[in-house]
């Protein structure tokens, strides 16, 4: 039994200690403000402080810790996309995650489960091979499987080829994992507050101030507040903040819903993802089955749910898995994304003096969390642009390099 | 089994009809009309399923469907919710979650342990050293979850059906019928919604007078009202699963989703009864109020034999009264208030000799020493709110009925955006403000008495036939005065024990404590307090327990429950089956006119967008050697293929070159009519995204070809081109009017000339990329002089009615020349060895016309097509990689695959798009993308196949295969 | 599921409907500069508030403009497009110079690939794997 949980099982008292801290008053200025309470902002301070030794940080959120895009998604962690530039960046996410619940000190429930993405046409098998090839070349744990050893992988899949779009192999990516989304913001935020990091939530940003094309501080519903440096990390109102400093994002708002059925008995070990079906499922710790599928069909500044999207979601997971039709869905909801041309995020350097941004993350921000974190830290305290990070510039849609993930955008995240 | 109540209890029970089924491998009997739950209950079986952490043993606590006390496994299904579950004959229930026995769960030693978990537990501890983590989350898996899901369960028959109404009133009670009725009465037509099996709602089981009569006497009315009025269809046994934008709303009847529009909806849900919070609140033999009342008056089944019941309000005085009317002995009545105003129920409990301890609370019940239920109960004086006197009186009993006041069942409301306040001195909440189009009676927003409820219900009722654009007629009478009971301040129902617990949430085990010991570590907002402590995440989504939560959490951080807030109501209201949401599977499959055709030659059929094309004919274990006969067949004899599939659009009108100038890259301006081109689409970022042939039909008419999956979004572009740019230009899908066969090889024009008289297909009459219009074994035809696969060929495009009857034709004028059909990867093949490109395959969602060696399909001197100027901007800025061939010896070589990666020195340059054994020219072909500097042919270039080997290929120039095109022009 | 109110159609499911963007300028590509090309093809206003936007009803292909709030997703009207494009559009006679020589210009003309056949992906499975929707939609997760 872990050492911790038998202490507080036999204390008289329990020892309860205060590990996400009161919201502070509101300081005048501050090195560092950021924008955005949600995982990567939070993991930024953390690493600016523990990393950096830039300890004057303060994180502004307009809402509750991790509310955001943190707390919607469905929390899954790979590595094998298709640009070496993308590979290469979640990869030194995974690495980061790995070790995250012991540098943090606080369980995170990082789950290696195996990421399956489902071929349903040559087309997606090729797109596969593609993927595997790519991500092999750069040391990711990443093959391509036929419907064989797949039917023998993942015995629960139907195999028949009397469906609509019968499954003719995936790409098997075994590192693939899941994470506890909540506990990663609030180990990165009680860990930031411990080095001095101030949190400021229900806290929002009404504007930017800059002056000769450099940032100086922001205004807050509670105040202004000076700053030297300041960043934006806040999915699904990127291109409104941007906004406020002044510039224009490649970016569209569209919302994203999931869905979890009743808690069952662990059955599904892997996560099952069809790019070309359009869902994606796995089984959480608590044995909810977590669901989602593609983005919504139009644009909007809006989490509300819709039943088409659950009506077109289950129809596909039971051609997949027709045993499920008796399971019970519990709850569904939605969050907001930031979608970009090239399936690619946008961070590093603005048009803005000593203003960063941390955005575009579409439906994969959760698993960038600690590497966008840690180079956005490095960015900001050492102002040069970490080489992991230099191809994500938002200067390339200027000049049409853009990233070639859209090659294979819809295939699942 | 224990004998039912008599008559007019078990109101819901058909008695002629016993129904047996079984629980646990052992079997009882009920009554149709009977639910899992109350069956049971009847049958003294009191534990139905163990709770999700501890491993509690968990009975009926609403009986009304909505708490995870009662979910069982009925069958492959898991996670029903037994007081739910219709009874029926054969059924086969069990418990959920334990190991061992129901009663006996060796798992209820984490209850034992409790003090070593606590909520949150895992985020503190399991992950030092690392490796440990792994283990310890393979055993915390294991034990999670509750039902188990059946994999080997057949798919069940789920459908769906829409419907439309001006009114839909969802709940039945009360409230529902009087807005019913009302509605109806102006005209409208009416959808009247219940979750129950009969309408009533409250009044099914509720007691709002001394005398236990009016509620059935009103029933009767409303109901019976509701049921001979025509305009009202009455949909009992039915969920309503929430509410979507527009009043669009999923109510689900056994095995039918409806996916209902309403004009105006009205919400009479009512109230959801709360639960007091102390020690062992949770056992079996604790329930609510109501739940206790519909055993009695819905099953007619005596809930216990000696009670205690403890409450908030007046509903625990018309329970007890319902109680001593069953027969079960009521040892005492707890009232939290102290102020309890007096009232009818009151009377005749005092009446009956009950004694009442006012100003008490529950502080303990005490489980029995053997055996899962309650054996007393402790009770002291409050102090203060959630504070008790240490001295406590204890009474003997098998039952301990509570209700802590009611809740708005509002989560319909809330998902429709009506604003909620909370009105601390009745301690509950209130709407405040509702959307158009969404009215709310009864209850749930905070009605009182009978009469005040049903004229409330008249209100809506009227108000919402009015927003539904009838005549409503003037507005109805206010309730009479005097009916309504003073309104109560609310009192505070929960009081933790030093020695725990004291349940707020049963589905998760969540502890007053727990909340509170969060709220210190800092998880202090009223989300992140939900999902640090998953109170209200479980099944049955915090009905019963967020209200208590936000409480605790109000009153340690010094706050209104309002400034605290709530959490938000998600859909499904309740828990939906994963079979209702799907339905039936409507995927819709084109097939081409001569599919049968196919089928009958023994095609194997593949996919290609929505239709399905032929990839090859005979048997599957010849798949190679017939794909490479049929190609053979091409390049010496003659084949056909359909090609029906191919886009097809008409551009008409004095503009149409103008605007196929700005749509496709090439020129069409001076293309002569009786000819084609090629046509080459970008997109406004200047990439690649579909080709085709233009036919000049005539000085206004184009006849353009698109790709199979790309033509609905080339035709949707166009449009919308042509929406802004306003050419007089007019633009037609001929996809489907059209079937299309492509007869090519060196035999083709003599068949043609057996089956055309209408046509000079000579070389000099009919010369390449000419386009002709006549006919074809009679039947009208364009013809269209093409190559694709590099040999004398014909398209013809015929009326989708005459498909068949060309193919036959063209079959039976070629017996003679060798004729037989093609495939699609015959196709891909023969294309390969002329080097053409398949858009989607040998590009992908950023390659460039010049990247793709297409430069040459670019118009030089235009002012504009579609992503001209990103077209431009990119050439600039020079390849980064270009689509070159590759060829490599036939024998002796690993065949790359597609997308295997070109690599030089450790980099990755390119990949492979295409490639093939070409028989015909015994030699491994290929198209690959490669650095700039890797194009020249001669050019080396390492390819790394399966197994990581390294396999050279030499880029080639293209076309692989008769590089001057005399045989396509022949 | 929303309605929308079609100008041509009347009130349909929103589902019917393809949302294809807000009604902005083009700017003319012979004319414009480098960077006022990139910011038109690739920076979104993305509004928080009124839009007015392209939408299309997929089964009869008809295009109209609908002003929406993107907010709380109310739309407050739809009209026919010729509302706003009344005028003809027509571009200027080529004003760039020539773009540079592609890096290997055919000496002839290819040959022109003839018609497609097999040119279509064999399995384009839209809006997924390599095919190339116009919008493409993200499986999310």
């Amino acid at each position: 039994m872990a050492f911790g949980l038998l202490k507080y099982g036999l204390s008289r008292r329990r020892p309860v200690k205060r590990f996400l801290s009161a919201r502070p008053e509101l300081r005048p200025s501050y090195d560092v403000a950021i924008i955005g309470g949600g995982g990567h902002g939070l993991a930024t301070a953390y690493y600016l402080a523990a990393k950096h030794g830039v300890r004057n940080v303060a994180v502004f959120d307009k809402g509750w810790l991790g509310g955001g895009n943190t707390g919607r998604n469905t929390a899954i962690i790979r590595s094998n996309y298709l640009t070496p530039e993308g590979v290469a960046f979640y990869e030194e996410s995974m690495r980061l995650y790995r070790g995250l619940s012991e540098e943090l000190d606080f369980n995170i429930l990082y789950s290696e489960r195996g990421h399956f993405t489902l071929a349903h046409s040559d087309a997606a098998m090729r797109t596969s091979r593609w993927r595997a090839e790519v991500n092999k070349h750069l040391g990711v744990d990443s093959e391509v499987v036929g419907r064989e050893e797949l039917a023998r992988l993942v015995p629960l899949l139907n195999m028949s080829d009397e469906v609509r779009h019968p499954v003719l192999g995936a790409l098997y990516h075994p590192p693939g994992a899941l994470a506890r989304h909540d506990a990663v913001a609030w180990a990165y935020a009680g860990r930031a507050q411990e080095l001095g990091v101030e949190i400021h939530t229900e806290t929002e940003v009404t504007g930017i101030n800059v002056e000769n094309g450099r940032v100086t501080g922001l205004e807050t519903t509670r105040g202004p507040v000076a700053c030297g440096k300041a960043m934006q990390a806040v999915a699904g109102l990127s291109g409104q903040v941007a906004r406020l400093a002044g510039f224009t994002l490649p970016i569209r708002t569209v919302p994203l819903q999931a869905c979890v059925s009743l808690p069952l008995k662990p059955f599904l070990d892997p996560i099952i993802v069809s790019g070309s079906l359009h869902v994606y499922i796995s089984q959480s710790d608590r044995g909810e089955l977590v669901m989602g599928g593609a983005t919504d069909p139009y644009p909007r500044y809006q989490t509300s749910s819709t039943l088409d999207f659950m009506e077109g979601l289950m129809a596909h997971i039971l051609e997949l898995f027709p045993f499920m039709s008796d399971v019970p869905v519990l709850r569904q909801w939605a969050g907001m994304t930031d979608m970009t041309p090239d399936f690619a995020p946008v961070m590093g350097l603005t048009p803005v003096e000593n203003y960063y941004i941390d955005s575009g993350w579409g439906t994969w921000g959760f698993k960038a969390t600690p590497v966008c974190g840690n180079r956005m830290a490095e960015l900001i305290a050492t102002g040069r642009v970490p080489e992991l990070i230099q191809s994500f510039h938002l200067d390339r849609f200027r000049d049409f390099s853009l990233m070639g993930e859209k090659g294979a955008a819809s295939v699942g995240h | 089994m224990m004998e039912r109540l008599p008559e007019p209890a078990g109101l819901l029970l058909d008695r002629s009809e016993p129904v047996a089924f079984s629980f646990e491998g052992r079997r009882y009997q009920g009554f149709r009309g009977d639910t899992v739950a109350s069956a049971l209950a009847a049958n003294d079986v009191t534990v139905l399923s163990r709770s999700f952490k501890y491993h509690r043993a968990r009975g009926i606590h609403s009986l009304s469907g909505l708490d995870a006390n009662t979910l069982v496994q009925v069958g492959p299904a898991p996670n029903r919710f037994a007081d739910r579950e219709p009874l029926a004959a054969g059924l086969v229930v069990t418990g959920q979650n334990y190991w061992g026995t129901l009663r006996h769960d060796r798992m209820a030693v984490f209850g034992l342990l409790h003090r070593f978990f606590p909520a949150g537990f895992y985020y503190k501890a399991f992950y030092k050293p690392r490796w440990t983590w792994p283990l310890w989350a393979r055993m915390i898996r294991r034990i999670a979850g509750l039902g188990s899901v059946d994999t080997a369960a057949p798919h069940g028959y789920f459908d769906k059906q829409y419907l439309f109404c001006d009114v839909l009133v969802v709940g039945g009670g009360a409230a529902g019928l009087a807005a019913a009725s009302q509605a109806a009465a102006a005209g409208a037509e009416v959808v009247l919604v219940d979750e129950n099996a009969a309408l009533g709602g409250a009044l099914l089981h509720g007691r709002f007078d001394a005398g236990g009569v009016r509620t059935a006497d009103t029933r009767t009315a409303l109901a019976g009202e509701v049921e001979a009025d025509e305009r009202i269809s009455v949909m009992t046994e039915t969920a309503c699963l929430g509410w979507y934008a527009d009043n669009w709303l999923p109510l689900v009847r056994g095995n039918r989703l409806y996916k209902l529009r309403t004009k105006a909806l009205v919400v009479a849900t009512g109230c959801l009864e709360q639960p007091l919070v102390f020690r062992n609140n949770d056992l079996p033999g604790v329930m609510l109020a109501s739940a206790a009342q519909r055993l009695i008056k819905l099953y007619g089944v005596r809930p216990g034999r000696r009670a205690v019941v403890a409450t908030a309000s007046d509903d625990g005085y018309g329970a007890a009264l319902d109680l001593l009317d069953a027969g079960v002995e009521v040892a005492a009545v707890v009232d939290l208030r102290t102020d309890a105003p007096r009232s009818g129920v009151g009377d005749a409990l005092a009446a009956r000799r009950v004694p009442v301890h006012a100003g008490a609370a529950p502080w303990e019940a005490v489980p029995q020493r053997k055996g899962p239920g309650i054996a007393r109960v402790r009770v002291a004086k409050i102090v203060e709110d959630g504070v008790c006197a240490p001295t406590v009186d204890s009474f003997t009993c098998d039952l301990l009925v509570v209700s802590g006041g009611q809740a708005p069942a509002a989560a319909l409301l809330r998902q429709a955006g009506a604003a909620i306040a909370y009105d601390s001195r009745r301690q509950t909440t209130r709407i405040d403000a509702l959307p158009a189009g969404v009215f709310a009676a009864g209850g749930v927003v905070g009605a009182a008495g009978l009469d005040g409820v049903i004229a409330d219900g008249r209100r809506a009722g009227w108000q919402a036939a009015a927003h539904a654009g009838l005549d409503a007629g003037p507005e109805p009478a206010a309730a009479p005065d005097g009916d309504a009971p003073a309104t109560a301040k609310g009192v505070w129902p929960i009081f933790p024990h030093p020695d725990h617990k004291a349940f707020v949430d049963f589905d998760e085990d969540v502890q007053v404590h727990d909340l509170e010991d969060a709220i210190a570590e800092g998880y202090d907002h009223v989300e992140l307090l939900k999902r640090f402590t998953t109170n209200g995440m479980g099944p049955s989504q915090g009905r019963h327990s967020s209200l208590n939560a936000v409480r605790v959490l109000a009153r340690a951080t010094a706050r209104s429950v309002d400034e605290t807030g709530a959490t938000t109501v998600r859909q499904p209201i309740v828990p939906v089956t994963m079979g209702h949401l799907a339905g039936r599977s409507f995927e819709p499959v084109r097939y081409t006119a001569m599919h049968f055709r196919h089928l009958e030659a023994g095609a194997t059929m593949m996919p290609a967008g929505l239709w399905l094309r032929p990839e090859y004919y005979g048997e599957p274990a010849r798949r190679q050697a017939l794909i490479r006969e049929e190609a053979k067949n091409v390049r010496d004899n003659v084949g056909i293929i359909d090609v029906s599939t191919l886009g097809g659009l008409d551009v008409r009108g004095p503009d149409a070159a103008e605007f196929m100038n700005r749509m496709y890259t090439f020129a069409y301006l001076k293309q002569p009519v009786g000819r084609s081109r090629y046509v080459l689409m970008t997109d406004l970022g200047g990439v690649v995204v579909d080709d085709g042939v233009a036919c000049r039909m005539h000085e206004d008419h184009f006849y353009v070809t698109a790709t199979t999956s790309g033509v609905d979004n080339v035709y949707r572009e166009m449009l919308w081109y042509n929406a802004q740019w306003r050419l007089k230009v007019d633009v037609s899908n001929v996809t489907a009017a059209l079937a299309g066969v492509n007869i090519a090889g060196p035999n083709c024009r003599a068949v043609l000339e057996t089956l055309c008289d209408d046509v000079d297909i000579s070389p000099e009459g009919f010369p390449y990329m000419g386009v002709r219009e006549g006919h074809v074994a009679g039947i009208p035809a364009l013809f269209l002089r093409v190559g694709f696969v590099g040999e004398l060929g014909y398209e013809l495009h015929v009326p989708a009615s005459q498909g068949e009857a060309l193919w036959d034709a063209l079959l039976e004028a070629g017996r003679a020349h060798g004729i037989r059909p093609f495939g699609v990867e015959a196709q891909r093949l023969l294309r390969l060895e002329k080097g053409h490109i398949i858009i989607g395959q040998d590009t992908d969602g950023l390659t460039t016309p010049h990247e793709a060696d297409m430069a040459w399909a670019l118009a030089k001197k235009k002012p504009f097509h579609v992503g001209i100027r990103s077209v431009r901007m990119q050439a600039e800025k020079g390849l980064t990689r270009r689509l070159v061939g590759f060829e490599m010896p036939g024998v002796g070589v690993e065949q790359p695959k597609e997308c295997h990666l070109v690599i030089r020195e450790g980099e990755i340059t390119g990949r492979v798009t295409s490639v093939a054994y070409s028989p015909n020219l015994d030699r491994i072909i290929g198209l690959a993308y490669v650095a700039p500097d890797q194009g020249e042919p001669g050019t080396r270039i390492e390819i790394r196949v399966d197994g990581g080997r390294m396999v050279s290929a030499t880029v080639a120039k293209l076309p692989f295969f008769d590089p001057d095109g005399a045989r396509q022009e022949l | 599921m929303k309605i929308m109110p079609c100008p041509l159609n009347g009130p349909r499911n929103i589902q019917e409907f393809i949302c294809a963007g807000p009604v902005e300028p083009h700017p003319d590509p012979s004319r414009c500069s480098d960077d006022e090309w990139a910011e038109f093809v690739w920076l979104e206003e993305n509004l928080a508030g009124v839009v007015r936007e392209w939408w299309c009803h997929a089964a009869t292909s008809y295009w109209f403009i609908a002003e929406r709030n993107t907010v709380t997703d109310e739309i407050l009207a739809t009209y026919p497009a010729d509302r706003v494009f009344s005028e003809r559009v027509d571009f200027a006679p080529l004003a760039l110079p020539e773009p540079p020589a592609p890096p290997e210009p055919p000496k002839a003309p290819a040959p022109p690939p003839p018609a497609e056949a097999a040119a279509d992906t064999p399995a384009g499975d839209a809006p997924s794997d390599d095919a190339l929707p116009l919008a493409p939609k993200e499986t999310g997760g």
